[in-house]
């Protein structure tokens, strides 16, 4: 009989992959990669991460981590403080109210529910960078940087999803 | 068995209570930080530039490997062309000699003329050379982060060039790092000059990889191609720094797009220009007056 598969959360080193992962998605959201100088084409892959892991081991993504990654990316992005830390809360409330309804479901599914979620936070984000700015900021690249985080959404599971097979 | 029924359901009970009250009190947390943007506190623009210098280190390690990726795939995808492009270098290196000798010449010219006319020296020197390790602003805003700070003397609102033209303009200092805000950014207001009828106006950026002209006189006439340069208005940018071209102009809407290479910085120059402030000016202004 095949040994049952691992469903209660890991601590110690290992508990801290999703974290780590989803810490050094943030440090490449930073690089000088070719066109991402520009900005407006860089996929949010912490929200992916923080997507990926929450569906998958939620006990291993807690707020307090939400809020850090969040804090980290307002740091280093620059952009006003508090901006990604709601994006990151609000994908783990969304998570873990919505996981009933999509767990086991094909990676399409999540593929689709990701998307439908991350244009609900990108308007979200825009009203408040609007508000801080205190006039009604242009939409177009906010939607396209939405367009670009929903496709890399495939790739990026995909890359977690290998990582969690062969580490957790 | 229906205790340990009711205990774990009362332990999930617990658990999801416990996360709901880190939900908000995280959320209070962001909006606590929100506000203190709204209202204008310059605090969380001193704790970016310092928090920049936590990330410096491992973005200052990860920018070689990527440096010689990027280099080459670019000299792989250049291989096809580099015939035509080594006709069109040697075109471009005969035109170039040319202009050098005329530029000696004028640079000669120019010298004497000042010096005759006592004119100051216009000329300012860079303060630093760095590379860009890291972007950001993510769809909201155009920056980059350099790898220079408060430790190469670099100060906030110092003008940043590249070997094309402005980049922008430096916004918050660490010690390791600073932040640039580019001139394509929506909050960036660069005061212009059209180089061929000297007429002022603003390049306004919209965060968009172009810079929309506005202000221009009405009885000015902006022509595709026309370069624009800063005007030195306002103090921010010394004057005659080249920004951007006319590349397209539709009813009102005049299109820029900047002469620097803002979608592929690699290196570069903060200038040492610290505009006096007001009162020197004026004093210096009256000072001259007397002397003259």
């Amino acid at each position: 009989m095949a040994p049952a598969r691992q469903t209660q959360p890991l601590f110690g080193a290992i508990g801290l992959m999703p974290i780590t992962v989803s810490f050094l998605l943030a440090m490449l959201m930073l690089l000088p990669l070719g066109s991402g100088i520009a900005g407006y084409a860089t996929p949010h892959l912490v929200m992916i991460s923080c997507f990926y892991w929450l569906s998958w081991r939620p006990l291993l993504m807690p707020y307090g981590a939400c809020m850090l990654l969040g804090l980290f990316l307002d740091l280093w992005l620059g952009v006003p403080l508090g901006v990604n830390i709601v994006m990151l809360l609000l994908t783990r409330l969304f998570v873990l109210n919505q996981l009933k309804y999509y767990k086991g479901k094909n990676r399409g599914v999540y593929w689709l529910v990701f998307s439908v979620m991350a244009l609900g936070f990108f308007t979200i984000s825009w009203l408040i960078m609007s508000a801080v700015a205190g006039t009604l900021l242009p939409v177009d690249t906010v939607f396209l940087q939405w367009l670009v985080t929903s496709f890399f959404y495939a790739p990026v599971a995909f890359v977690l999803g290998r990582l969690r097979r062969w580490v957790l | 068995m229906q205790t340990t029924g009711v205990s774990g359901r009362g332990a999930r009970f617990k658990r999801v209570a416990r996360g709901r009250d880190a939900f908000w009190l995280y959320m209070a947390i962001a909006l606590a930080l929100l506000a203190l943007e709204v209202f204008g506190s310059g605090v969380p623009r001193q704790i970016r530039g310092y928090a920049n210098d936590l990330a410096a280190p491992l973005l200052s390690l990860l920018d070689g490997p990527i440096r010689a990726t990027q280099a080459g795939l670019e000299r792989v995808a250049g291989v096809g062309d580099i015939y035509s492009e080594n006709q069109e270098l040697r075109d471009e290196n005969d035109r170039l000699r040319q202009w050098r000798e005329a530029a000696q010449r004028l640079i000669l010219e120019n010298e004497r003329l000042r010096q005759i006319l006592k004119v100051p020296q216009r000329e300012i020197p860079p303060l630093v050379t760095a590379s860009v390790i890291g972007v950001g602003g993510g769809a909201f805003e155009r920056s980059v982060l350099i790898n220079a700070g408060a430790g190469d003397n670099v100060a906030t609102s110092l003008p940043v060039v590249d070997e094309e033209g402005l980049v922008g303009r430096t916004i918050e200092v660490g010690l390791l790092t600073t932040r640039v805000l580019l001139i394509t950014d929506l909050n960036s207001r660069v005061p212009i000059r059209l180089e061929r009828t000297g007429d002022v106006a603003i390049a306004e950026g919209m965060n968009e990889p172009f810079m929309r002209l506005r202000f221009l006189p009405v009885d000015s006439t902006a022509q595709i191609g026309d370069r624009v340069v800063t005007s030195g208005h306002g103090g921010l940018y010394p004057p005659d720094v080249p920004v951007a071209q006319v590349t397209s102009i539709e009813d009102d809407f005049i299109r820029l797009t900047p002469l620097s290479n803002l979608e592929a910085l690699d290196f570069v120059r903060v200038m040492d220009y610290r505009p006096l402030a007001p009162e020197a000016e004026a004093e210096q202004a009256s000072g001259e007056e007397g002397t003259g």
